[in-house]
């Protein structure tokens, strides 16, 4: 538009064309500096860690030879064993629960910690966010790794740790979520005297409700892929096996647990991204 | 029931009672929904609780708060010993996902619909690799890999990188299936051949995104590089596992602090880079 501007004949003042760029810094030294700095560390990165790349070329080779050699053939009588099953309906229940948990806890939580919502923003907006981050930062195994140590073995140690990753997983997403509403709702509930829990209820809940649908599957599809794994350290499920199987050195039955684990995943994600779809179209 | 029959005479009578019906019905399955979640929560927690717990191992409460209480404690003496491994952690990170970025060129060719080289071969395997790669967690792929070429950082750059490949094959898939198809044409109108419509006009569309995506995948990628030593690949996880197995509570809390800084650290970094190019 501007460009007509400027050939208008005998049209007033001619307009500046504005200069378009797509980045913020073009063609400058910063961009070439960052790419450069880039690369740098990644050359300094492998020759401090002392990787060596002709290691890498070989890896192909050694890791075919060596899942011919000790992976195979997978002991797949495993998977049909009464043991292995009730792990594998373990897995599921930590899984079930911690989401359940997580979701639960971390509803109220993310409303905390939406800036445009929060029903107080000088603590429960810090409490809420500190509280999310310090759930997200924290890697989930490392999470199992301390309950076990501070619980016990077994699957409420496992639980809690994936009550812990939902929280912080879903919290994060959920609250992205609030800070995207439309606010003329939430000003027609509030003109009506409602308080701060009544505006919640009728004016954020049923914008997010969908989206948070949506989340709270893709959670719990996320949470049993790491169900499989919290086993792995001292909380019960599949991921017990794995690591028994690995420290004995039975590789063909570590073979088998991983196959199951594949499986099983697949199968919850296919299953996930159907409910997500569902959700989205009931919309 | 205010709504006597859909036979009475009133206008929207019928319209009434199918609001009304359609609530009722919407109402059940809600219902029915929490009902199933609740009794699931049930089977669950018991199975959880009463079965599965040893309670009198876990001895009383005041015992499970003495244990907790170990933790709250820093360890300085340690602190020294850190450095190298924040480092090694962050170059893990970066190089996994660098040889993520790599790698996953071959999956997004195979993988976007509207570049594939066939479409009913080429286009599921590509597909399938990307849902593997994501579906397996990134602990059991270091496993694989720390069985494959041993233990060190290698194995946990391996894990990283296809770990990695599965969300940035993806988004990147996607974008490429959404772009502006009009460069394109002009590029094969002028004659260009496959190659340069993929370089000249396809590419300089997607790149924003690319890198995007590369750096928020690395910003995740600290955070499990940062565990990927529990399982023998190196860097803070590696100091983590030393502490918890010699009961040293203060360290193991003084590594989670270190983590909890370099993932701080890298989001902030994350953040003003995917700023700086969008």
């Amino acid at each position: 538009m501007q460009y007509m501007a400027t050939h208008r004949p005998g049209g007033g003042q001619p307009v500046e064309r504005r200069k378009w760029s797509r980045f913020r810094y073009p063609d400058t030294l910063i961009s070439f500096g960052v790419q450069l700095g880039v690369l740098v560390f990644l050359g300094v990165s492998l020759v401090y860690m002392d990787v060596r790349l002709e290691r890498l070329l070989e890896f192909g080779q050694r890791f075919v030879a060596l899942i011919a050699d000790r992976y195979y053939p997978p002991e797949l009588s495993l998977l049909s064993e009464a043991r292995y099953l009730q792990a594998i309906l373990d897995t599921m229940q930590m899984a079930y629960l911690g989401t359940l948990f997580g979701l639960l806890l971390a509803a109220p939580l993310a409303w905390f910690a939406s800036f445009n919502m929060t029903p107080n923003r000088r603590f429960l907006y810090p409490f809420g966010r500190l509280a999310i981050m310090g759930c997200r930062a924290v890697h989930e195994m490392i999470w199992t790794i301390l309950l076990v140590s501070i619980l016990g073995f077994g699957m409420l140690a496992g639980a809690l740790a994936l009550t812990l990753f939902c929280i912080g997983f879903a919290g994060k997403l959920m609250s992205e979520e609030i800070e995207a509403i439309d606010k003329g709702q939430v000003e027609a509930i509030r003109a009506t005297g409602a308080n701060e829990l009544q505006v919640f209820a009728y004016a954020v809940l049923p914008q997010v409700r969908v989206a948070w649908t949506g989340i709270a599957i893709y959670t719990w599809d996320v949470a049993f892929r790491a169900a499989t794994v919290v086993g792995f350290f001292g909380a019960g499920g599949m991921g017990w096996y794995l690591q028994r199987y690995v420290q004995q050195l039975e590789s063909q039955r570590v073979a088998a647990v991983l196959i199951s684990i594949v499986l099983l995943v697949t199968v919850s994600e296919v299953v996930s991204a159907w409910a997500r779809a569902r959700v989205a179209q009931a919309k | 029931m205010a709504v006597a029959s859909i036979s009475s005479n009133r206008p929207f009578d019928h319209r009434i009672f199918a609001v009304e019906h359609q609530r009722r019905r919407a109402r059940w399955r809600s219902a029915a929904i929490a009902g199933t979640v609740t009794l699931l929560a049930a089977i669950c927690l018991y199975n959880i609780l009463v079965i599965d717990t040893d309670w009198e191992r876990m001895g009383s409460l005041g015992e499970v708060l003495t244990s907790i209480g170990r933790f709250l404690a820093v360890d300085f003496e340690l602190i020294p010993h850190l450095v190298e491994p924040i480092i090694e952690t962050l170059m893990m990170s970066a190089l996994g996902t660098a040889l993520g970025a790599i790698l996953c060129i071959p999956v997004i060719w195979l993988g976007a619909l509207n570049i594939t080289p066939s479409r009913w071969i080429g286009y599921p395997i590509g597909r399938m690799m990307m849902t593997l790669s994501r579906s397996i967690h990134e602990i059991v792929w270091a496993l694989v890999f720390v069985s494959a070429v041993g233990l060190g950082s290698l194995a946990g750059i391996l894990a990283l990188a296809m770990r990695s490949i599965g969300f940035i094959a993806k988004i990147i898939a996607e974008a490429i299936e959404n772009v502006d198809p009009k460069p394109i044409e002009a590029i094969r109108a002028v004659g260009g051949n496959r190659l340069q419509v993929l370089r000249y006009g396809i590419v300089p569309q997607v790149l924003p995104v690319a890198i995007g995506v590369i750096i928020f995948e690395w910003d995740i990628n600290i955070r499990r590089s940062a565990v990927m030593g529990l399982v023998g690949a190196g860097g803070l996880g590696l100091t983590f596992h030393r502490q918890m197995v010699m009961f040293n509570y203060p360290g193991v809390t003084t590594v989670i602090l270190a983590i909890l800084l370099l993932i701080i650290l890298g989001e902030a970094l994350s953040y003003y880079a995917r700023k700086a190019v969008i």
